[in-house]
Parts: structure tokens; sequence; C-alpha cells
């Protein structure tokens, strides 16, 4: 383990790191040439000092090259930018790959440098930049490409005035969290000096003068800042069930109502310093914890994301790659293997299979053939097929999905279903004891009946109790995603903590995925090896198979010209006048004319073959290293009580192999998703809680099968959807680091949700047998919700146990509400 | 105590002040992202060329 180093940039370990002189002479170690090359354009521009100022390591840039030119149609210069008076462009962008003010400040400096842009605003909070351009001086495709120089992932937003919906919801919340603030601070000056008043003695008219104030004051905080509890009372009402905010709501309003009676009969008491103070703290609970779920802007723009970047349509006059926006009912279209629908239509021709998860939930793909519909956004998984398109934009099922999104986000999470259950029985019960406490007390002292009645409301108020778990929910998600997991349902959190097996794939899990050029053997005498590697870099520059990516760091010296692929076999092609071949040893020698035996494939290792018309030239030994952190990660785990376990399609050798390196955790070989499906299905039959780590390529049924899945960030789109949690960056050690905050998550919901049951337990009879005045309970219970906050912002720490042999720094805790 | 009829009502005023003032704000976006500002102040470049002037200064 000594020889790892990790990466300068993204703080990746790595065995075989690159050394590479970035610019001013100094040697730095890298894991990739992705990295090196970010690096490198970062202190060419002279920003070294972002190094110094970053509080969390950066994603390992994306190694290939990117085309951006579809950005450069003046459709999409008209689809995501907007013009100013003076006659530049203004761009949205969410940036994938943010993390800390460091980024923002890097993204604006250098983009400065740009010619052409005069203003960039990057928000590291939601991970959005906006950016002002003079289109005729740099082209938008120039600075997406910067960005993605840099190792972001910019996306273009549709324009949409007055930015995204959240953060027009956050404004709200504040303007409404200032009134009632503002108007506590008085009301409570009135209130002090009525109290005193009330004990000292005060002069009629000024009494008069300061209830009449309180009025004026309270009233602004109760019909606006109070607003949300009135509107989710109603709704709650108007589907029949009995919600938090119902007691909430009847609490201010009653203590409001009464104090302006009592105000206007000029005697009675006032409760407007009760119904203000409730008010305040309620919503200041609320915005901490809107804060910390708005926190993280990477689920904000998901949506949008499903869509592809560009797609080919077919015209009489040809076919041009053009943005899903410049597309219009009736196109036809034609949709790549790997590619996303970019709007509702029907199949002309071909069939295929496609992933629709993301509407379904159903991970089994689906086959589809002419004449059957498409969905927007799925996935196309096996062959090209031909569309027309039949609704676009607004009218599409994604955007019907969408907005229904953005309203179960704009109301409770999720998250609370179960706390919402118990709601129902608890806002019953406290309803039936205010009323039996008035009953009471209207027949044996009349005028404490009402501040009784109050008290209990306002004491019983289930904030403590509605807060305990989405609170932790929301610190612990935030603290996740700051180390580089993103939990993508509330409920994985818990199933997490409890798991006890985590069964790992191998490849592209506990591996690379990708295999590393370890050997080359040259098989002909004469035959020259870094000529050999050079025309295997050159063709593979034309395969998607994975062994092509072990060549792409290998320069290639040669054009090839006639080049055509044969599935499952390799590459044919033609360099200056001699015919090659590149794949299985069977195919490359069908080339040749005079028949010999092929070379027996070593045990646990994979080979690709170059030959030519007169036989075998080289082999070249492939091997899937395994990731630098899994030993420390499987480690980690097994500490904690969670048994590790490897399912793998790989060949039994290869998985021994691994297995060793890792402490011989039980494995099986040779399975397929089914087989692993139904080893998972096995374990859960005998009551064990199973985490599924997986690459989610050909694992998305087990993802989805397991209690809980985990997929790991190289993953295609399709595992980022399906799965529970999605682990950025390449490495492991976030997973160790996510059981941990789990675990601590769990233990301080239950700490939560003990005190609120102790609390209410307790103030209920001192409520009830009117010991308490409204006042006090509203301090009580507003008390008691921010003491279930407080502790769930203690997730947002670090956790004392980082997981060793990472070097990965943390950001620093922050118990700022926003 | 005559003089409250003057102070409580200007306490209004001023509140009313108070809450237009934040009003404008949060609607100006000063709120949207508390992090970056305060961090752009220290990453802001104008450490370096001061380094460099004393250096050359000094020489």
């Amino acid at each position: 383990m000594a020889a790892l180093k990790s990466c300068f940039h993204c703080g990746n370990t790595a065995a075989d790191c690159v050394h590479a002189v970035a610019g001013d002479g100094v040697a730095r170690s890298f894991c990739c040439a992705g990295c090196a090359a970010a690096t490198g354009l970062i202190l060419a521009q002279g920003l070294e000092r972002y190094y110094a100022f970053r509080t969390a390591s950066d994603q390992a840039p994306r190694y290939e090259q990117r085309n951006w030119s579809i950005y450069d149609r003046d459709r999409a210069l008209r689809s995501y930018t907007h013009v100013r008076e003076d006659g530049e462009r203004e761009l949205s962008l969410q940036i994938d790959g943010m993390h800390c003010a460091a980024c923002a400040w890097l993204l604006n400096k250098s983009l400065r440098q740009l010619e052409g842009i005069s203003d960039i605003q990057v928000n590291a909070g939601s991970a959005r930049a906006e950016i002002r351009f003079d289109p005729t001086r740099v082209s938008l495709s120039r600075v997406l490409e910067s960005i993605y120089s840099l190792g972001y992932d910019p996306r273009p937003l549709s324009f949409t005035p007055g930015g995204p919906p959240w953060l027009a919801e956050r404004r709200t919340a504040l303007k409404r969290l200032a009134v009632a603030g503002f108007g506590m601070m008085q009301v409570m000056t009135y209130a002090v000096s009525l109290y005193a008043g009330a004990l000292d003695g005060i002069a009629p008219d000024l009494e008069q003068l300061l209830r009449f104030v309180s009025l004026l004051v309270s009233t602004p905080v109760v019909l606006y800042a109070a607003q949300p509890f009135f509107i989710a009372a109603w709704r709650g009402l108007r589907m029949r069930t009995l919600v938090m905010d119902l007691p909430v709501a009847l609490s201010i309003a009653a203590a409001y109502l009464w104090s302006v009676w009592a105000t206007l009969r000029g005697r009675g008491a006032v409760y407007f310093d009760s119904a203000v103070m409730f008010t305040f703290f309620l919503l200041l609970g609320r915005f901490i914890e809107m804060s910390l779920r708005n926190g993280f802007g990477l689920q904000q723009d998901a949506i949008a994301r499903l869509l592809p970047e560009s797609i080919l349509r077919i015209s009489d006059a040809g076919e041009e790659r053009v943005i899903p926006d410049e597309l219009c009912t009736g196109d036809r279209v034609r949709i790549l293997p790997g590619e996303r629908v970019p709007a509702d239509g029907e199949i002309l021709c071909g069939r295929t299979e496609i992933d629709e998860s993301l509407l379904t939930g159903e991970s089994v793909p689906r086959a589809r053939q002419a004449g059957e519909n498409l969905i927007a956004g799925t996935l196309n998984l096996s062959n090209a097929v031909d569309m027309k398109i039949n609704r676009v934009g607004q009218d599409s099922t994604l955007a019907a999905v969408s907005r229904l999104l953005e309203r179960a986000r704009a109301s409770r999470p999720r998250i609370a279903e179960v706390a919402d259950v118990v709601a129902v029985w608890f806002v019953a019960g406290v309803l039936v004891l205010a009323v039996i406490a008035a009953l009471y007390w209207l027949h044996t002292d009349a005028a404490r009946a009402f501040p009784t009645v109050l008290a209990v409301l306002v004491v019983t108020c289930p904030c403590a109790l509605s807060l305990a778990t989405p609170a932790a929910l929301a610190a612990a998600t935030t603290q996740l995603a700051r180390s580089g997991l993103i939990v993508m349902r509330g409920r994985a959190l818990e199933t997490l903590a409890h798991a006890d097996r985590v069964v790992f794939d191998k490849t592209g899990t506990l591996t690379f995925g990708q295999p590393v050029l370890t050997e080359v053997h040259v098989l002909r005498v004469g035959a020259n090896r870094e000529r050999c590697v050079a025309i295997v870099a050159a063709f593979e520059r034309y395969s998607g198979h994975p062994i092509a990516r072990a060549f792409a760091k290998e320069s290639p010296a040669f054009g090839v010209s006639e080049v055509s692929s044969c599935a499952g076999s390799g590459i044919e092609g033609r360099v200056g006048d001699q015919r090659y071949r590149v794949g299985r040893a069977e195919f490359v020698m069908d080339l040749c004319a005079t028949a010999a035996a092929a070379p027996e494939p070593a045990e646990g290792r994979s080979s690709a073959f170059l030959g030519d018309t007169a036989g075998l030239l080289a082999e070249f030994v492939l091997c899937d290293a395994l990731r630098a952190d899994a030993r420390i990660t499987v480690h980690q785990l097994r500490n904690m009580g969670l048994e590790p376990l490897i399912a793998s399609g790989d060949r039994p050798a290869v998985v021994a192999g691994i297995a060793r390196q890792l402490d011989d955790p039980q494995a099986r070989s040779d399975m397929r998703a089914a087989d692993k499906l139904g080893w998972v299905r096995a374990l859960q039959a005998r009551g064990h809680i199973v985490a599924m780590v997986g690459d989610g390529v050909n694992d998305a049924p087990v993802l989805a099968g397991a209690d809980v899945s985990v997929a790991i960030g190289g993953g295609t789109d399709l595992a980022k959807v399906s799965a529970d949690i999605v682990m950025l960056g390449e490495g492991l050690a976030p997973l160790a680091q996510g059981v941990n905050t789990a675990r601590r998550c769990m233990r301080i919901i239950r700490q939560n949700i003990a005190w609120a049951v102790v609390y209410n337990a307790a103030a209920v009879p001192l409520a009830a047998s009117g010991w308490l005045q409204p006042w006090m309970a509203a301090i009580g219970m507003s008390a008691s919700s921010l003491v279930v906050t407080l502790n769930a912002m203690r997730l947002l720490r670090p956790p004392n146990t980082a997981a060793a042999g990472s070097d990965v720094p943390h950001r620093p805790p922050q118990v700022s509400p926003a | 105590m005559n003089i409250l009829y003057l102070l409580i009502p200007l306490g209004l005023v001023l509140v009313v002040i108070m809450v237009a003032a934040f009003f404008w704000a949060a609607k100006a976006g000063q709120f949207d992202d508390l992090q970056t500002p305060a961090v752009q102040i220290l990453l802001d470049d104008d450490s370096k060329p001061m380094r460099h002037d004393r250096k050359v200064r000094d020489a």
C-alpha cells in the first residue's frame, strides 16, 4: 500500500500514478491524463491558488474528448440563451463536478480570460453559473468546452426568467421569515411592557395603544408569514387527512382571533406574542430544513438531463444533428444505441430494447418495435431505430413527470411518510385532548378555559416530532453529498444503516472495469513492438469496446481506412497497403490463409491479438486491476459488521484472484444478472439485509432487487436513475463513510424521536391542567424544535473515523442555516 | 410617558423600512448564495502583484 499516491488534481489514490511535470517545472503525480491536463490548464492560466483554497477534491475529469459543436447551431443559441438589451447574451448552466467555493472562483477566473465573456456569476451552492457573453466574439461551444476542459461537466439550461423554482421558493421563505422575525421583535417589546404593566399598573389608554399596535404588527405576520401553515392545513382537510399543520394553524388562528376580539372589546388577555413567536420559530425550523434539502444542487435539474444533448434528424434534405428543442411534431429522428429518446413518439422502423426504468421503475429492458410508442428520456439499449415525433417539450410525458416532481418537492418531503401516518393519530389525539380540557375548564373556571386550550394546542405542536426524521435525513444527505455519495431515495439511508451483507460486483466496481495493457508479446520475429501498439491504438479509436480504452493512452501514429468491426470478435481495417485485424485470436487468424493453432489463453487474464495477412503479429495482455481503495474499504466494512461478498460474471480463476487480494470474502463467479439476483434473494430469505454495489450497466435488475443499491460513478446514466445511492468519482472509499453516516443518522433520528416523545409526555399534562401560560408553551415548543434541528445538524460534521487511505480533505463543518 | 405616543409609531415606521429593505435584498438575490462571496474576497488576486511590487521596491 506504500506505493499508493494520491492524484494532485482529484485526490484519488492510484497505483499507477502518471508523474507529470505541469508547466512550472514541479513534478506532480496524477491518476490519469485527464487530471494532468486539467491541472496543466489551471497552472497555465496562473490560477494555481485554486489548489490552496479548495476545500474538497475534484472529481477526475473525464478523459474522452467531447464534441460541443452542436451548440453552435443558431437554434441552440436561441434556446439556451437570452438576448439582453445591449446585444449580449445570457446563459444559464448547470455545472456538474462543482463542490466548493474554490471551484466557483476557478471557473470565474478562467472564463474571464476568454475574449467575449463580459460577466460570469458562479453559485457554488447550487452548482449553477450565469454567463454573459458576446456571441460574435466567442461561440457557445467554446464557452462550454473551456468549462469541460477544467474538469467540469456543463449543461446549458433553457432560459427561465427568475431562476429555478426552488430559488423563488427560498426567497419567499426568507421574506416570510423576515416579516415574522421583525414582527416578533416588536410584539415581544409590547408584550413585555404589557406584562410589566399588569404587575405594576399601566395607564389604560397606553395599554390600549400597546394592544392596538400589537394587533397592527401581528396582522401581517399571521396573514402573510403564517400562510404556509393555513394552506397546508386546508389542503390536508380537503384531502380528509389530519396533517401536522392543522393544530399549528388552529392555534395561530385561535390566538390571533381571540386577541383581536379582546383588543376591540378592550378587555381580556391578548396572545399576540404567542402567535407571532410560534410562527417565527416554526418558520425558522422549516427554513433550515429547506436549506438543507436544497443545499446540494445536483438533484435539481435531474429531469432536464435525461434528454439527449443532440439527436440525428432525418429529413428530405438529409441527416443532421439537432438539439431536442428544434424537434417538431412529425419529425423523423434516428436514435442510436446508448442515446436517450428526445421526445414522445412512435417507432417507424427497427426493433430494439428500451430501458424505461425512469418512468416505470421496472429495470428489465422492454423490447420495442415498429408501431410501438417511445417515451422521452428513456434509454435505447441495443439497436438504432427511427421514430416519428408525436409530442415535444411541455406536452411530453417527461415534462409531466417533472411537473409532478416539482409539486412533490414543494410540499413536505416524501421521507416523512411514516411520520405522517403517526401524525394523523397524534393530531387527532391533540384535538380530542384540547376539547376535553376546554370542557373541563369551562365547567370549573371559564376564564382559564381559553388560555389552557391554547397552551395545549401550542405545546403539543408536533413540530419536534415531524422535524425529527426529515431534519436528520436532510443533514445526513448533505454530509454524504460532500463526501461524494448522492442519496437518491430517503429510505436508502435507513436500509444502508441496517445492512449486514454487501454484495460487490467485480468488474467496474472492485476493479476499474477497464482493462489496462500490462504486457505485449511480439509473436513474429522482426516485428516492432512500438509499431504494433501504435497500429492497435489507431484501430481502437474506431471501437467502442471496453478493451479499446486500454489503448487510449497510446498515441496512434497511423491513419486507418476501410474500418469494419465484427461484433464480439474484433475489428478489421487497412493501414497503408496492409490489411490488419485486431481482436480474438481465431478472428485475427482467419485473415491469414495458412491455418495455425490459436495460442492458449492464459488463466485469469484476457488477451487481444494483432495480425495481418501473414499471421499473428503480437499478443496484448490486458488485466483489470483492483481499485486502489477496494482493499481498505472491504476491510472497513467488515469491521463495521458488514460481510462483503463478491458476485461476478467473470471466470472463476479471475474472481478467485481478486478475492485473494481482499482477504478472501465469499465469492461466486460465472454469474449472470439472474443468478446474482437469485443469490441476493436467497440472502434476503435468510433474513439478511443486503446492500448491492455495482456499476449498474448489467446489474440494474440486481440493484433493484437488493434492499439498498449503490451505483458507482463511472456507471451509465441508467444506473444513476435506478440506484438508491450514487457514488460520484472513482473509488470505493466513500462507501464506508456512507455506512458510518447512515448509522449516525439513524442514531440521531432515534434520539430526536425519543426527545420529542418525552417532551410531549411531560408538557401535555402540565398544559392541560392549566399550569402553562400560552407564551411559556410557545417557548417550550420552539425550544424543542430547535433542539431537534440542532441535533440533526451534528451530522454535518464529518465523522471522526474518516475513511483511512483517502487523502480527500474534508470540507469544514458549517452550522449556518444556509 | 407621552413620548411613547411618538416613539411607538416611529418604531413601526422603522420596522416597515427594515422589512422593505429586506424584501428588496431578497428579491435582488442578495441571499441566494451565501457561500461563494464569503470566500471570493480571500481568493481575489490582489495579493500576488503586491508581493511582487514589494520585492521590486526592496531590491
